[in-house]
C-alpha cells in the first residue's frame, strides 16, 4: 500500500486560518446599525418620522386603552360585562396597583418615544445638510418630547430624565420640576422654530406646528396653575387667526374634520390594522353589529346627564342602541346586556358606545384609519377661559367660552344660552362643567379633576383616595427591575 | 492547530527497521466481511499497524517478534504466535456482551467496553417497533433521560426532544449528527433507514461538539449496503394505520348548559328540555388514514457498496381537511478508487406535501351545545363569540411543500499504518413554499345580519423560505496499539455557513375564488375602494437564527492501558459569527476515566459478571442558538410617519432596541458518574448514571428598564441566568431465551430536578422571566431563583365562601362574592392583589420511565411499550381564557349552589373572578401510556421458500392506545418548543390513537 501524505488536511488548515476573522463575520442583512444613522439629511427625515410613530402606537393612548376616561365619571369600562374585567375593570373601579394591566407598557411606550426623539435631538444637528429643514425636524422632536413627558410627569410624577440615546441601565426619578423644566425648555426652544400651520406643504399636516407647540405649553402652564405664563401662549393661538371651531360638532372629532381648521394636533392614521393606522378608535368601537370594535369606555349614565336639555352634542358623544348612523343601524353587542339595573330597578348602565371615534366605512379596519385630536382649538378656547378667569379678566373669558357654546347650540336659540356671570368661582364652575361637556370621552375628564382638586369629590364614590390616586404607580415590573433604583409613589 | 499537525507528524514518522513482512486478512467470524482498521500490535513493543479498506494487512517483523495482538471495536481480541510466518489471515469473534458492541461516538466509532462518556443506543429494530411519524418520536419511552413530546397530533407536526432536562432559556433542542451532517432537526427521515441512533449525554460524549453539544447530541448512522454482497438485499414494507380520538372531553350538553346559563343569567333559556344539544367534539374529529410504503435495496461490488431507500408517508389529520405526505429518497454509497483511498456519499432528498388544516380543538371547546351548526336551509349556524368550526374549517385552504436535501460527499485515505485521514463535505437545503386562500365568506346571525366571522375580502398569502447550510469536515485519526496500550487521536478542522432567506407576500380581494387564480399577479388583486391594486404586504429578510458560520478545531485522545483503564481527553474550538470578535471563541474541554472493574482479578470469583465498568466525566460545552442579530444596536425601519390629508403614510427609521456587543458563549459543566455492567453473559445489563449539569452565562432575553426606551415587551439578550439540572438516569434489561420462547424485558428511568440559580445578575435588570401567555396575554409562568424553569404562578385558593360571614372574615377583591374562590393572602397584607400570586405548580416531571417487553414463540413476536411520567402539573389555560360565554367542562356539574355544596367549584359564571390563573387550573400531568402494542408472525421457512421470499413478516399494532391520567384533557403530553411555556394545555390538537396493519418482506 502506498500511503498518501498528510498534505492535503495540512495545506487546507494553512490556506483557512488567515480568512478565519473573515469568515466569522456576517453583518446584519438589510437593516442598518445604529452606529451608521443618521448620517445624511434624509435619515435625519425618516428618523424625525419615525419618532412620530410612536403616537399611533396602541399603548401610547394609556397603555393600550383609554384608562383615563374609564377612571373618571364620564366612562365605564365597556365591552360585555365579563370582559378584561379584572385588567380594565380594576381601572373602573381605582382597585388596580402597580401591576396594573397596561402601566408598564404605558411607561415602556412613552421612553420609547422620548428615544426616538432623542435621536433626532442629539444627532441631527451634526449633519451637514439644509439648516432651515435640520432646525425644523429638532423642534419637532423636542416636542413630541415634551408631549410624551407630559403624559409621565403628569402620571407618575418625577420620572428618571433620560435625554440621550444611551442612558445609563440605572437611573433614579428626577424631581417633578426638573422634568417640567425639560418640558418647557424644550416647547420654548421649539415655538420661534416651528413653522406655521398654514407654512407646511399639504402633505406634512399632522406635523408638529408653532400653535400646537404654543397651545401645549400653555397647557403645561395651566396644568401646573401658572396661569399668567399660560395666558400669553393660548391667547397667541387664538389671534393667529389660523384655527377656528368646526361648524359641525361632530366634524371636530371626525373623518370630515381631520386636518380641518379646529386641529391643532391630531395623530395622523391611515386605514388597515398595521403599521400605519391607529387601534385606539377599534378599542372603543361599536361591538357586535355592526362590528366596529370592543366597545371599551363606555358613556356613563352620569355624562348622559351632564347635557343641558337638547343639546345636540349629546348625540355627538355618545352612541345608543338603535342610533342609525351613515344608514348603518346601531345594533350592539349579544354578550352586553341592553341595561344594566340595580335590585331595586334603577337603571345603572345602559349598551352605549363612544360616538367621537366613529368612522364612516364597513369594516374593522376603517377604523384604524380615526385621527384621534390630541390637541383641538375648542379646547385651546376653554383653556383660555379658564385661564382668562383665573387671572381675573371674567369678561374676555367669557367671549371664549361662549363661541364654543354658540357652535354646539348649532344655530338653535333656544338652546345653550350664553353663560353670563362674571363671579370668578361660578364661572369656574360653568368653563369646567362646558370642559366635561365639549371634550367628554378625549380623554381630558381625569386629568381636569386631578388639577382642579376635584378628583377626590366627584371621584371618591367611584373608589378614588385622594392623596394617592392623583398619581399612578410607578409600574412593578420597573421597580423589580431597577432594584432600588426607583422609589415608588406615596401610599402605593 | 499547527502544533497539532506536526505532533502528529511525529509520531507517524516512528522508525522501521524491516526484517521480515507479514501480510494478511482480516475477517469477521460472522458473516466474513472484511473488517476495516483493526489494530494490529506487536506485543511488547509499542509497533503495529491497521488494516486497510479491504481487510489487509502488512506488519515488518523485528528480531524477537513472537506475538501479535489483533483488536478491534465489538471483536474479541486475539493473540496469535507468528513466529516464521510470512502470511496469516485472521478471523475476529464478534463479542458476546453489550459492552463489546460497537458504539458511534462523534467523529468515530469505540466499543461500548472503551467508552468514558455517556451513550445511549437505539437499534432500528427498536425504531421500527412503533408507528413513528417522525425518527425523534421513535427515541420516546425508550431511552433514559430523554424526554420526548409530541407537540401536537396535526399531521407533520414535531416533537420537542430533552436530553437531561431544560439547561437554557433557548432553543433546548439536541443537535442532530445524521452521517456526520450536523442539523438541527431529523423530521426528513424515514425512521427506516435509520440503523441506529446514539444519544450523546455527558460532557466526555458532547465535547468533541464542543460549541452545540450543551444540549445534548443525536447521532443518526443510516443504513449501509455491504462490499462483496453481489446479491442485493431488497425489503419492502407497507403498513396501513386508523387514526381515532383516544378520548374525548367531558362537556356540557345542551341541557346542563341551559340550566347553568340560567343560573348566571335568568331567563336565559325558557325551556331547558328544548334546546338543541350539539356536540362539536363529535362534529369535528373523524377517524383518519395514515400510510407507510417502504422499499430498500442494499448490495455491494467488489469495489463498492449501496444503499438505496424508497419512503412514502401519507397521514390524514383527525379533523379534515389537513394531511401530510413524505417522500424520500436515500442513496448511500461507497467506491474503493484506489488503494487506501475511498469516496462516497450519503443523500438523503425529501420532498414533502402538507395540507395545514385549521386548529379548531379550542372552538369546538368553547362552542356552545345549545348552537345549531347549521340553519335548516344547510347553511352554517352562528356560533356566538367563538365562530363557528365547521364553517372555519370548510374555508380554510392552507398548503405547503417542499423539499428537503442532507447528505455529504465524503473521501477517506489511510495515510500509512497508523494514520488515517477523512474530508467531508456536506449540505443542508430545504425549499418551503406555503399558500392560503381565505375566501369572503360571511356566517350570518339568525336574522340574516352578518356575525362576527365573516371575511370581508378574500386573502391570500403566500410564503418562500430557502434554507441553506454547508459543512466542510477534516479530521485525521491516529490509532495505534501494543499489546497493553491503545491510543486513539483524532484531530480536525470544521468550517459551516448558514444562510437563510423568506419572502411573504399577501394580497386581499382576489380575482376568483378558484386556485387557479390563487397568485399575487397585481391584475389578479382588487382594490375596490382605490380601483388600484396593491398588495398588503410584503416582507423580505433573513432567518435571523439561520444566518451565521462557525469554524472550529478539534481534538479528542482516548488511550487504554491494558483493556481495563481507560482515558479520555477531548478538546474542541469554536468560533461564531454570532459573537464580537473579542467574545468570538470559545475553548470547550472535557475529560473522563473508565475502568472495566470486571476484568480485574478480584472479579474472577464473581463469575456472573461478564463485564462491569465505571467512569466518571467533567467538562464544559457551549451553546449559542441565538439570533445573529442579538449583538448589533439596530435601526428599526418601519416607523412610518402618517401626514397629510388625506392620511399618507411616509417611511419613517430610528434606533430599535439595543443591541448587547459583550454577548458571549453560554457554558455548561456537566460531571457524571456512571456504572456499566452485564451479568450471566448478557442477560442482565444495565447502566446507571448519576449527573449534574450547570448551565452558566445563560444567553437569555431579559426585560429592560422603559428608560432605555426599547419599547414594551422588547427585550434584550444577556448572559445573565444560571440553571442546574440533575438526576440519576437507570437502563436494566433483562434477556432470556428458552426453549421455543425468548423474552426481553427493558426499562428506562430518570429522575429530572431543574432548578434556576440566577436570573439578571449584575446587569441591573430584572430577576424575574415571565412567559406562558395564554391566548387574552396573560402570562401564567414565572421563573425565579429556587424554582424550575417555567414554575406556574397565580393564586392559592382555599376553598369557597360559604356565606356572607365567611366572606367578611377574609380578604377578598371587590369581585368576590359567596359562592366564589377564597384566594390566600399569600403575603399577609390583609388584602388580595397581584402581589398574593405564588408558585403554584411545576411544568418538570420528577420522574420519567419507560417500560419495554418483547418476547417470541416460534413464528409469533410480541412486543408491548409503555411510558410515562409523575410529578409534573398541567395548566389548563384553555378552561382559563374566558371572556365570552362559552360550554364549560363537565365539573361545573359539581358547582357551588348554596352553603356546603361544594369546597372547590364555585358557583357558575361565564368568567372573570373566578377564572383568574390560579391552583384551581392545576393538574396532576402524571400518566402512564400504553405506547404500543405489536403483535408479529413471521412466515415458516417452507412457505417464504415456496413464494421466493427470504422472510415474511405479518403485524398488527397498536400506538398511543390508552393513557392513563387524572388529567381531563386530551392528553397530558403537553409539549412546546418554548421553555418558558411548557405543560399549559392551550387547546393542544390531541394526539390520536393509532391501529395499524403490516406487512414486511424481504426478497430472496
Amino acid at each position: 500500500m502506498r500511503p498518501i501524505r498528510p498534505i492535503l488536511p495540512i495545506l487546507i488548515l494553512l490556506v483557512s486560518a488567515p480568512a478565519c476573522e473573515d469568515f466569522l463575520n456576517v453583518a446584519p442583512q438589510s437593516q442598518l446599525t445604529q452606529a451608521a444613522f443618521p448620517s445624511s439629511g434624509s435619515d435625519a427625515l425618516l428618523a424625525t418620522n419615525a419618532a412620530y410613530a410612536t403616537v399611533r402606537g396602541w399603548h401610547y393612548h394609556s397603555g393600550g386603552y383609554p384608562i383615563l376616561d374609564i377612571m373618571s365619571d364620564d366612562a365605564y369600562k365597556g365591552s360585555n360585562p365579563d370582559d378584561q374585567v379584572n385588567t380594565l375593570g380594576a381601572y373602573d373601579r381605582f382597585s388596580f396597583t402597580a401591576t396594573g394591566d397596561g402601566l408598564d407598557r404605558w411607561w415602556a411606550t412613552l421612553y420609547q418615544g422620548i428615544i426616538r426623539a432623542n435621536v433626532v435631538i442629539t444627532k441631527v444637528p451634526a449633519i451637514a445638510m439644509n439648516t432651515t429643514l435640520r432646525d425644523r425636524y429638532v423642534a419637532e422632536a423636542r416636542f413630541l418630547r415634551a408631549l410624551y413627558y407630559f403624559d409621565l410627569v403628569r402620571a407618575f410624577g418625577g420620572v428618571p430624565l433620560v435625554t440621550t440615546t444611551e442612558p445609563p441601565l440605572r437611573l433614579g426619578r428626577a424631581t417633578e420640576a426638573d422634568i417640567y423644566a425639560l418640558i418647557i425648555a424644550d416647547l420654548e426652544a421649539a415655538i420661534p422654530v416651528l413653522p406655521v400651520r398654514t407654512a407646511y406643504p399639504s402633505g406634512d399636516l399632522g406635523r408638529a406646528t408653532k400653535g400646537a407647540a404654543q397651545a401645549l405649553l400653555g397647557k403645561v402652564h395651566l396644568f401646573r396653575g401658572d396661569f399668567d405664563l399660560a395666558e400669553p401662549l393660548l391667547l397667541a393661538v387664538i389671534e393667529s387667526g389660523l384655527y377656528d371651531l368646526e361648524a359641525e360638532f361632530i366634524d371636530a372629532n371626525g373623518v370630515d374634520g381631520e386636518h380641518g381648521v379646529e386641529s391643532v394636533f391630531e395623530v395622523g392614521a391611515a386605514e388597515n390594522d398595521s403599521p400605519t393606522g391607529n387601534q385606539y378608535a377599534n378599542t372603543q368601537g361599536v361591538r357586535g353589529t355592526p362590528n366596529r370594535g370592543w366597545g371599551f369606555n363606555r358613556p356613563s349614565m352620569e355624562l348622559r346627564a351632564v347635557f343641558e336639555a337638547n343639546d345636540p352634542r349629546l348625540k355627538g358623544t355618545i352612541i345608543d342602541i338603535g342610533d342609525v348612523i351613515d344608514g348603518i343601524t346601531i345594533l350592539g353587542d349579544g354578550t352586553t346586556p341592553d341595561v344594566t339595573t340595580d335590585g331595586s330597578g334603577n337603571v345603572v348602565e345602559m349598551e352605549t358606545y363612544n360616538r367621537k371615534v366613529w368612522v364612516p366605512g364597513t369594516s374593522t379596519s376603517t377604523q384604524f384609519g380615526h385621527n384621534r385630536r390630541l390637541i383641538r382649538f375648542a379646547d385651546v378656547l376653554l383653556m383660555a377661559a379658564e385661564v382668562l378667569n383665573e387671572n381675573d379678566k371674567p369678561a374676555d373669558a367669557l367671549i371664549h367660552l361662549n363661541r364654543v357654546r354658540e357652535r354646539a347650540r348649532q344655530g338653535n336659540a333656544g338652546i345653550l344660552p350664553d353663560v353670563t356671570t362674571t363671579d370668578k368661582t361660578l364661572l369656574r364652575d360653568a368653563i369646567l362643567l362646558e370642559r366635561r361637556r365639549e371634550l367628554a370621552m378625549e380623554g381630558h375628564r381625569f386629568w381636569d379633576l386631578v388639577r382642579t382638586g376635584r378628583a377626590g369629590a366627584v371621584l371618591g364614590p367611584l373608589g378614588f383616595i385622594p392623596g394617592k390616586h392623583e398619581r399612578f404607580p410607578i409600574p412593578q415590573n420597573e421597580m423589580d427591575i431597577s432594584q432600588g433604583a426607583l422609589e415608588q409613589n406615596p401610599l402605593w | 492547530m499547527r502544533h497539532f499537525i506536526f505532533w502528529i507528524l511525529l509520531l507517524a514518522a516512528a522508525p522501521l527497521a524491516a526484517q521480515q513482512t507479514l501480510t494478511g486478512r482480516v475477517t469477521s467470524s460472522d458473516d466474513g466481511e472484511p473488517l476495516i482498521g483493526v489494530n494490529i500490535s506487536v506485543k511488547g513493543t509499542v509497533r503495529g499497524t491497521t488494516t486497510d479498506l479491504d481487510g489487509n494487512y502488512r506488519i515488518q517483523l523485528r528480531e524477537g517478534d513472537t506475538t501479535l495482538i489483533f483488536s478491534y471495536a465489538g471483536f474479541e481480541r486475539q493473540e496469535i504466535d507468528v513466529a516464521g510466518l510470512t502470511t496469516l489471515d485472521v478471523e475476529l469473534v464478534v463479542v458476546s456482551t453489550i459492552l463489546g458492541e460497537a458504539v458511534v461516538i462523534g467523529y468515530g466509532t469505540v466499543r461500548k467496553r472503551d467508552l468514558t462518556g455517556s451513550v445511549s443506543s437505539i437499534r432500528s429494530e427498536d425504531i421500527l417497533k412503533t408507528t413513528s411519524l417522525n425518527a425523534e418520536q421513535s427515541l420516546q419511552g425508550r431511552v433514559s433521560g430523554v424526554q420526548i413530546t409530541t407537540v401536537s397530533g396535526a399531521p407533520g407536526a414535531g416533537a420537542s426532544v430533552r436530553i437531561r432536562g431544560v439547561g437554557t432559556f433557548n432553543n433546548s433542542a439536541p443537535i442532530y449528527v445524521v452521517d456526520g451532517v450536523i442539523l438541527d432537526d431529523i423530521s426528513f427521515l424515514n425512521p427506516s433507514d435509520i440503523s441506529s441512533m446514539e444519544i450523546l449525554k455527558d460532557a466526555s460524549a458532547t465535547a468533541i461538539y464542543g460549541s452545540r453539544g450543551a444540549n445534548g447530541v443525536v447521532l443518526v448512522s443510516t443504513r449501509t449496503g455491504n462490499r462483496g454482497q453481489a446479491r442485493a438485499r431488497v425489503d419492502l414494507s407497507l403498513e396501513f394505520g386508523m387514526q381515532r380520538l383516544e378520548r374525548t372531553l367531558d362537556l356540557l350538553g345542551g341541557r346542563d348548559f341551559a340550566i347553568v346559563s340560567n343560573e348566571i343569567r335568568p331567563g336565559s333559556y325558557n325551556n331547558v328540555d328544548a334546546v338543541p344539544d350539539t356536540d362539536w367534539q363529535d362534529l369535528i374529529f373523524d377517524t383518519a388514514p395514515m400510510r407507510t410504503l417502504q422499499v430498500s435495496v442494499a448490495g455491494g461490488g467488489e469495489r463498492s457498496e449501496y444503499y438505496l431507500g424508497f419512503g412514502h408517508f401519507q397521514q390524514n389529520g383527525i379533523i379534515g381537511r389537513s394531511w401530510y405526505e413524505r417522500m424520500t429518497l436515500k442513496m448511500n454509497n461507497r467506491y474503493r478508487i484506489t488503494e487506501g483511498v475511498s469516496i462516497g456519499n450519503n443523500v438523503t432528498v425529501a420532498p414533502f406535501r402538507q395540507r395545514i388544516g385549521p386548529d379548531l380543538t379550542f372552538a369546538a371547546y368553547r362552542a356552545q351545545p345549545v348552537l345549531e351548526p347549521y340553519y335548516p336551509d344547510g347553511t352554517f349556524g352562528v356560533v356566538y363569540n367563538v365562530g363557528n368550526p365547521l364553517a372555519d374549517l370548510s374555508y380554510s385552504n392552507n398548503f405547503r411543500n417542499g423539499v428537503r436535501a442532507v447528505g455529504n460527499v465524503f473521501a477517506d485515505a489511510t495515510l500509512g499504518a497508523h494514520l488515517s485521514a477523512r474530508t467531508s463535505f456536506g449540505v443542508d437545503m430545504s425549499f418551503d413554499q406555503g399558500r392560503a386562500f381565505t375566501p369572503a365568506y360571511a356566517v350570518l346571525n339568525p336574522d340574516g345580519t352578518t356575525s362576527q366571522q365573516y371575511n370581508e375580502f378574500s386573502d391570500l398569502s403566500k410564503g418562500n423560505a430557502v434554507r441553506n447550510t454547508w459543512l466542510w469536515e477534516n479530521t485525521v485519526t491516529y490509532q495505534r496499539a501494543t499489546a497493553r496500550h491503545s491510543l486513539n487521536a483524532t484531530g480536525g478542522f470544521t468550517m459551516q455557513r448558514t444562510r437563510s432567506e423568506d419572502l411573504r407576500l399577501s394580497g386581499q380581494n382576489i380575482l376568483r375564488d378558484d386556485p387557479d387564480f390563487w397568485y399575487l399577479e397585481p391584475p389578479y388583486i382588487v382594490d375596490e375602494s382605490n380601483n388600484i391594486n396593491t398588495l398588503f404586504s410584503l416582507f423580505n429578510g433573513v432567518d435571523a437564527n439561520q444566518f451565521y458560520t462557525m469554524m472550529s478545531g478539534l481534538l479528542r485522545v482516548g488511550y487504554t492501558y491494558d483493556e481495563k483503564y481507560l482515558a479520555t481527553i477531548t478538546l474542541r474550538r469554536d468560533g461564531s459569527s454570532k459573537f464580537a470578535e473579542q467574545n468570538r471563541w470559545g475553548t470547550f474541554p472535557s475529560f473522563a476515566l473508565g475502568w472495566n472493574f470486571g476484568q480485574e482479578a478480584f472479579m474472577d470469583r464473581f463469575d456472573w459478571v461478564s463485564a462491569a465498568k465505571v467512569r466518571a466525566s467533567w467538562g464544559r460545552i457551549g451553546n449559542e442558538k441565538i439570533s445573529y442579530l442579538d449583538r448589533f444596536a439596530r435601526v428599526q425601519s418601519n416607523l412610518a410617519g402618517v401626514f397629510g390629508n388625506p392620511d399618507t403614510p411616509v417611511p419613517g427609521a430610528t434606533y430599535g432596541k439595543s443591541g448587547n456587543p459583550d454577548l458571549r458563549w453560554e457554558t455548561t459543566t456537566q460531571t457524571d458518574i456512571g456504572l456499566e455492567w452485564d451479568l450471566f453473559r448478557g442477560m442482565l445489563t444495565g447502566e446507571l448514571d448519576w449527573y449534574n449539569r450547570l448551565t452558566d452565562d445563560i444567553l437569555v432575553e431579559l426585560s429592560t428598564p422603559g428608560h432605555l426606551g426599547n419599547g414594551q415587551g422588547q427585550r434584550v439578550r444577556f448572559n445573565a441566568a444560571s440553571v442546574v439540572n440533575s438526576g440519576i438516569e437507570f437502563n436494566l434489561k433483562w434477556q432470556h431465551s428458552l426453549e421455543t420462547v425468548g423474552y426481553s424485558i427493558g426499562l428506562v428511568a430518570s429522575t429530572l430536578r431543574n432548578e434556576v440559580r440566577a436570573i439578571g445578575g449584575n446587569s441591573g435588570i430584572d430577576s424575574v422571566l415571565i412567559g406562558g401567555y395564554l391566548a387574552n396575554g396573560q402570562p401564567v409562568t414565572r421563573t425565579k431563583v429556587g424554582l424550575p424553569i417555567g414554575a406556574f404562578y397565580g393564586y392559592k385558593t382555599d376553598g369557597i365562601f360559604q356565606n356572607q360571614a365567611e366572606l367578611d372574615a377574609y380578604p377578598h377583591m371587590s369581585e368576590a362574592g359567596i359562592g366564589d374562590l377564597r384566594f390566600v393572602d399569600v403575603n399577609g397584607d390583609g388584602r388580595i392583589d397581584g402581589n398574593d400570586r405564588t408558585y403554584i405548580g411545576s411544568p418538570i416531571p420528577d420522574f420519567l420511565f419507560g417500560l419495554n417487553m418483547d418476547a417470541d414463540w416460534k413464528g409469533f413476536d410480541f412486543s408491548l411499550s409503555l411510558q410515562g411520567q409523575i410529578g409534573n402539573e398541567i395548566f389548563n389555560g384553555k378552561n382559563v381564557v374566558r371572556p365570552d360565554p362559552y360550554n364549560f367542562e363537565g365539573h361545573v356539574r359539581d358547582r357551588w349552589t348554596g352553603e356546603g355544596t361544594s369546597d372547590s367549584e364555585p358557583r357558575a359564571s361565564f368568567g372573570g373572578y373566578n377564572f383568574l390563573p390560579s391552583d384551581r387550573f392545576i393538574h396532576d400531568g402524571s400518566f402512564l401510556r400504553l405506547r404500543s402494542v405489536t403483535i408479529g408472525y413471521t412466515l415458516p421457512q417452507r412457505v417464504t421458500d415456496r413464494v421466493g421470499l427470504q422472510r415474511g413478516r405479518l403485524y398488527l399494532q397498536g400506538s398511543n392506545l390508552k393513557t392513563w391520567t387524572a388529567y381531563t384533557g386530551y392528553t397530558p403530553e403537553i409539549g412546546s418548543y418554548d421553555v418558558l411555556s411548557n405543560g399549559i394545555d392551550s387547546g393542544i390538537y390531541p394526539i390520536p390513537a393509532v391501529y395499524a396493519v403490516g406487512i414486511q418482506l424481504t426478497l430472496k
